[in-house]
């Protein structure tokens, strides 16, 4: 598969990206437009026209358009899908509002949880039981669907989500509710949990299989809508849709599994991260995105972002784990926390300086913006300590008002700690690096590793200006800021490759396993997997596929991933297997548990087509003529204080050039600072490789 | 005044409670026991070189609340400080010194940086077993109960105790667990060790010391700010529960507020009784403090300043402050209750911040043991809970626990662990107290029996004959139902076989309701009904909503 020129569309919640790519004639153009809500194919179609007219190409030369869009993630937040019936096993229609029963706040008595997907009135039970062996304790009766048929027909559902209990074990109960509700209400989307999700626990797989249902009517209209939209315009080329777990697929399996694309802008990111990674050479990487109101880190291994099989959505509390809709749903591991540029800095009713999580946004935005913000914001602190100017905001779009900022952190921060305003907006700029370190140590020590063996690739509007305190914190000696920061997860999108992930649970100990069931599970993935790659374009013979397993010591209720070793297995390479889940237990925790038997639950296929092979080379060359250096500005860093610093204009830093901290490096979307001592490198792709520790080999 | 500046204070204090965090984190993924895992029943914890808390893992059990440091200062006692040496690890699960009862193992391993004690890292978890009669409210004396360990040292300089490793797996049901969690909790305490030595060198300090008197200042000062915008006074109140058979449980609760300070007395309280549900000092304490915690001060991390403005003191020989060797297997179904207690002297004060009853105040557990089809052995706890008590600001949460936090489990992996099948599971219909809020509603299970040879069934439960009350005119919550399916009534805090193919039925309590429920808007009482948790019936006669 050979794409010549491919467009990444990236529609986020305010701006929509563009990154087209000609590999021919080496060059990529990129473009922003803001985002239509009502009707996002609005502004991609205008964008995609203007950025052909910029490019010189004609909308049919191009081969491809690879679409990521926040849009399944903002259906589910604000609680705008579809009417959904739940069909259940008779007992348990609550499975999916009583949860987990756990208080995400432990000492908050007053929190909510999030209103189920489907209210109770929409949850029809059906008589039938299956065991966890798989056997069959109750029939299903059709004559009983039919009756559930017809008050979902009556109640005017737009959307049916089926889970029935133990059915990712044995789904004909569901697979034949499925058939008689296709044949009572025709047309109707359907989703199976045995289908969407088929993992044990049934609340999450019910979760994530009404999720499906509910985003998916609207879903479909939009894709449907668009692909007519992009055919009228004369694009010839396949649409292709970003997975939340950093692949690509078809726009028919994104319709059906919607629910898979419900991260599919931040999986991006990590994936452009991966893609500047390698072209740095560097192999274990943290990808660091700071925007307006959330940090989000991913670790990125072998240049791929570490993955898992669950997320939440729609939180009551945004950064609060357990207060959303589990997903069991493959996607970028990545860990968000509320510190951004907006990210609101307040005292506490202890005296002690609070940033986060609550943020300013872009509306009202931070006190500097001049539109209304009251509360002094890290960007404001930034602003005070000489890392933005107040002359070249987004290129010099907006005046940034210094007094104003200065008033607000004197009345909000520094009066209240009896500080000075610049010691205010030093200790705002560290405690918003220092929230962020303790999150990406945390996270690095879950998985058993050092992060300094790392190096950070620092993206988004306010990633390069924190992204060299971030790393002194973490002890990361090693920093990469690309080119384009601004349009970053759009370019993840066409270094992406057309992927699957499929899920089988089948729990049984080791020893006891009967192999021929695995082979069996495993050579279904694999043939549905291959279909749909064949089906994005991919050549059969370059797909490759991973197998793995979900095990754990009988007894825990935690599983971890287990890479499995290639070929078919039996019963005499169950060392082998035992040997894969101790080692990767070990990596994780450190240690065995020698004689206590290994149980696994479920077994994973990943499938994928070669990465396009992008080169994003910026053609090496400046695209400002003249002399880098803009100014000179006092900027503040921890060893010197505040200090006259060189300001130095981006876009006229040639491939080659070397220089050494203290620095500001100026572009529209974004400022990279860099402290006393450290020394940057501009690569061949005019990527800034910063070096913390330059007297180290 | 503060050695350090507010900024720094902030980092330094976030840093450390990352610090338990992630070794709170590294026990609960390595860890065997469902009980740590589905009930939270673990902690981690920072302690100075005195022995102070300095910091607590976030997500910690109100039970382990203040214990720790209690706990390490009689293992002091008995293993003086100039005896604990690098890679030492002493252990203990003596109630009365630790959390109240013999299956939570306390841990504590001396932090040394640059050859000098520092501090202590500390954890506790609830083991998979500890031999004795497996979690039954039934037994006499403590003896009964399993296997009791008085402080010891678990490690001597990183090698293992051999002699005890050998006796604690000589007396366990599941060795190979009971001893993987142990090393589990050292793994935890090793991650917090070597995190703390790396602060002191970012921070660029020698120990502790100066850290800790200003930490422990700061959450004092915030504690007795939230005492003293409540009004002085002395509020009183009593709690009755079901207790043992002819043996009710009475806790006569005062709550005296004076300026800063605040003392709860139990005076007045049940004695003690020769049944599991003694709740030690400790344990009082701690579920004691909880509450109060939440209602006044939710959102200041805890160390030892917090605790220092609250007294707690119940009766020597009473069922809160039982004399060795009462037996305490199941001392949750007194310590539960004190939440409530404190809760209606403070609903006196301060309505608005506290909540009625929980139906899950005590937590109804069931213990299914035995034999599978395969022949092998099987030991399984059923989480689930009843509704919360409502609040000033809205209804109670269902099916969720207070004070405990214990979540439930996938019935899918309950029935792919023991041999039974789980017909029914859903919310309790009029089981929420009716009010202006509604409390949350309980919820109804029925289990049948699969495997070929009876099961013995353990039963912890409470509040049959007294439920959920609501507050400021809120009513009651349902009562607790438990019985067979054929009519039967096992007892509720005692061990019942049951046959292959019987069925028991498990009806959970819903949580009290507050303020008048004529107030409640009619479209909340409609939505309810249209959804099947509230009756026409109840509607009309409690709400007047047709």
């Amino acid at each position: 598969m050979r794409h010549r020129i491919r467009v990444g569309v990236d529609v986020g919640g305010t701006f929509t990206d563009f990154v087209l790519v000609d590999e021919e004639r080496d060059l990529i153009y990129t473009g922003k437009r803001l985002t239509t809500p009502d009707d996002p194919g609005d502004a991609i179609l205008a964008g995609l026209e203007r950025l052909v007219r910029d490019a010189g190409v004609s909308v049919q030369a191009l081969d491809g358009v690879v679409h990521g869009t926040t849009l399944v993630a903002n259906t589910l937040i604000e609680g705008t899908g579809a009417k959904v019936g739940l069909v259940t096993t008779r007992g348990f229609r609550d499975a999916l509002e009583m949860g987990r029963e756990i208080r995400y706040d432990l000492y908050d008595l007053f929190a909510t949880r999030p209103a189920p997907l489907v209210p109770r009135r929409r949850r029809h039970e059906v008589a039938e039981r299956v065991a966890a062996d798989g056997t069959v304790l109750e029939a299903l009766d059709p004559s009983d669907v039919r009756r559930v048929a017809r008050d979902l027909r009556a109640d005017g559902v737009e959307a049916v989500a089926v889970c029935l209990v133990h059915a990712y074990r044995n789904p004909a109960h569901e697979q034949l509710v499925a058939r008689v509700l296709a044949e009572e209400l025709p047309g109707l989307p359907v989703s199976v949990s045995s289908d969407v999700a088929p993992e044990i626990r049934e609340y999450e797989r019910t979760s994530t299989t009404c999720a499906n249902a509910y985003v998916r009517p609207r879903m479909q209209r939009y894709l449907e809508r668009l692909e007519a939209r992009l055919a009228k315009l004369g694009v010839r080329g396949p649409l292709h849709i970003m997975l939340s777990g950093g692949g690509i697929t078809t726009v028919r399996a994104a319709r059906e599994h919607p629910i898979r694309l419900v991260e599919s802008g931040p999986a991006a990111g990590a994936m452009a991260a991966a893609y500047y990674g390698s072209l740095a050479r560097t192999p274990s990487m943290i990808s660091f995105d700071m925007g307006g109101t959330t940090a989000k880190m991913c670790l990125i291994e072998h240049g791929w972002p570490a993955r898992v099989h669950e997320l939440e959505a729609g939180r009551v509390r945004r950064f609060r784990k357990g207060s959303g809709h589990p997903l069991k749903v493959p996607v970028v591991e990545m860990i968000e926390i509320g510190a951004g540029g907006g990210s609101i800095a307040r005292v506490d009713a202890m005296g002690l300086l609070k940033v986060g999580p609550q943020s300013a946004g872009a509306e009202p935005g931070p006190v500097c913006y001049g539109r209304g913000g009251r509360f002094p914001t890290v960007t404001d602190a930034d602003l005070l300590l000489g890392y933005l100017s107040p002359d070249y905001f987004l290129g010099g779009e907006m005046r940034l008002d210094r007094a104003a900022v200065e008033r607000a952190i004197e009345e909000h921060v520094a009066r209240p700690l009896g500080l000075p305003v610049h010691d205010a907006a030093v200790g705002i700029h560290n405690v918003v690096n220092e929230n962020m370190a303790a999150a990406t140590r945390m996270h690095v020590a879950e998985k058993g590793r050092d992060p300094r063996r790392y190096t950070l690739v620092a993206f988004g509007g306010a990633g390069p200006v924190h992204a060299w305190g971030l790393a002194r914190l973490l002890k990361i000696p090693r920093i990469v800021c690309p080119f384009g920061a601004g349009v970053t997860s759009a370019l993840g999108m066409l270094v992406a490759a057309p992927a699957i992930d499929l899920t089988r649970s089948y729990v049984a100990r080791l020893a006891s396993l009967d192999w021929a069931r695995v082979e069996t599970l495993f050579a279904g993935m694999e043939t549905e997997a291959r279909a749909l790659l064949t089906e994005t374009g991919a050549d059969p013979a370059e797909i490759s596929v991973r197998r793995a397993a979900d095990m754990r010591y009988a007894g825990q209720g935690f599983e971890v991933t287990v890479p499995l070793p290639d070929g078919a297995l039996g019963p005499a390479r169950l060392g082998e297997v035992e040997a894969a889940f101790h080692a990767t237990y070990r990596e994780r925790f450190g240690r065995e548990i020698g004689d206590v038997a290994v149980e696994a639950l479920s077994w994973r296929l990943s499938a994928s087509a070669p990465v396009p092979n992008v080169s994003v080379k910026f053609g090496g060359q400046p695209t400002d003529a003249g002399e880098p250096r803009k100014s000179t500005r006092a900027v503040w860093f921890p060893d010197t204080g505040v200090a006259p610093c060189p300001v130095l204009n981006r876009y006229a830093l040639p491939a080659g050039l070397e220089f050494i901290g203290p620095v500001v490096v100026e572009e529209r979307e974004s400022t990279t600072v860099i402290g006393p001592g450290s020394r940057v490198t501009v690569d061949a792709h005019l990527n800034l490789l910063i070096d913390l520790e330059p007297g180290r080999p | 005044m503060s050695d350090f500046d507010p900024v720094t204070l902030e980092i330094l204090w976030s840093r450390l409670i990352a610090i338990t965090d992630e070794s709170a984190a590294a026990l609960v993924r390595t860890s065997f026991s469902t009980i740590v895992r589905e009930s939270n029943d673990y902690a981690t914890v920072l302690m100075n070189a005195d022995g102070d808390a300095l910091a607590e893992n976030t997500a910690g059990i109100p039970s382990f609340v203040g214990i720790l440091p209690r706990t390490l200062k009689h293992m002091l006692a008995r293993i003086p400080a100039g005896e604990w040496r690098p890679g030492d690890c002493v252990i203990t699960n003596d109630p009365w010194m630790a959390t109240g009862h013999l299956p939570d193992i306390t841990m504590a391993a001396p932090i040394f940086h640059r050859g000098r004690l520092v501090g202590f890292s500390g954890s506790i978890a609830h083991s998979p077993d500890i031999g004795g009669s497996l979690w039954s409210a039934d037994c006499r004396e403590l003896y009964e109960e399993g296997l009791r360990i008085l402080p010891v040292k678990f490690l001597r300089a990183g090698e293992p105790n051999r002699d005890l490793f050998d006796m604690i797996a000589s007396n366990v049901r599941l060795p190979e667990q009971v001893l993987g969690d142990l090393w589990a909790q050292v793994t935890a305490q090793q991650v917090l060790a070597r995190r703390l030595t790396e602060f002191l060198d970012d921070a660029g300090m020698p120990d502790l010391r100066a850290l800790s008197r200003t930490l422990h200042e700061r959450a004092e000062h915030a504690m007795r700010k939230a005492i003293e915008a409540v009004p002085d006074g002395d509020y009183r109140s009593t709690i009755l529960a079901d207790g043992f058979d002819a043996d009710e449980t009475r806790i006569e609760c005062r709550v005296a507020v004076h300026g800063s300070e605040l003392l709860v007395d139990y005076a007045g309280t049940s004695r003690q009784i020769d049944r599991g549900l003694n709740s030690v000092m400790n344990y009082t304490y701690a579920y004691t403090v909880y509450p109060i915690k939440c209602a006044l001060d939710p959102l200041t991390p805890r160390n030892e300043g917090s605790y220092r403005p609250v007294a707690v003191t119940a009766p020597e020989g009473s069922i809160l402050n039982p004399r060795f060797p009462a037996p305490c297997n199941a001392r949750q179904l007194t310590g539960h209750l004190l939440a409530g207690a404190v809760y209606a002297c403070l609903a006196q004060a301060i309505p608005d911040r506290v909540i009625a009853e929980c139906g899950s105040a005590p937590s109804l557990r069931a213990l299914f043991s035995g034999v599978d089809a395969r022949g092998q052995r099987f030991t399984q706890i059923l989480f689930a809970s009843g509704g919360m008590g409502a609040t000033a600001e809205g209804d109670g949460l269902s099916t969720t626990a207070f004070p405990t936090n214990s979540g439930a489990g996938s019935i899918e992996a309950f029935e792919s662990l023991a041999p039974v099948v789980v017909w029914k599971k859903e919310y309790r219909m009029d089981s929420g107290g009716a009010g202006r809020h509604r409390g949350g509603l309980g919820q109804e299970i029925v289990i049948e029996v699969r495997s070929p040879e009876p099961v013995r069934l353990s039963l912890l439960a409470d509040r049959q004959k007294y439920p959920a009350r609501g507050l400021r005119g809120g009513g009651d919550g349902a009562p607790v139902e438990i019985a067979l399916a054929d009519g039967r009534q096992p007892h509720q805090k005692s061990r019942t076989m049951l046959a292959p193919g019987d069925r028991l039925i498990l009806k959970f309590a819903g949580g009290g309701g507050f303020g008048d429920p004529r107030q409640r808007d009619p479209a909340a009482v409609r939505e309810d009904v249209e959804n099947g948790l509230v009756s026409r019936e109840a509607a009309r006669r409690d709400h007047g909503v047709e």
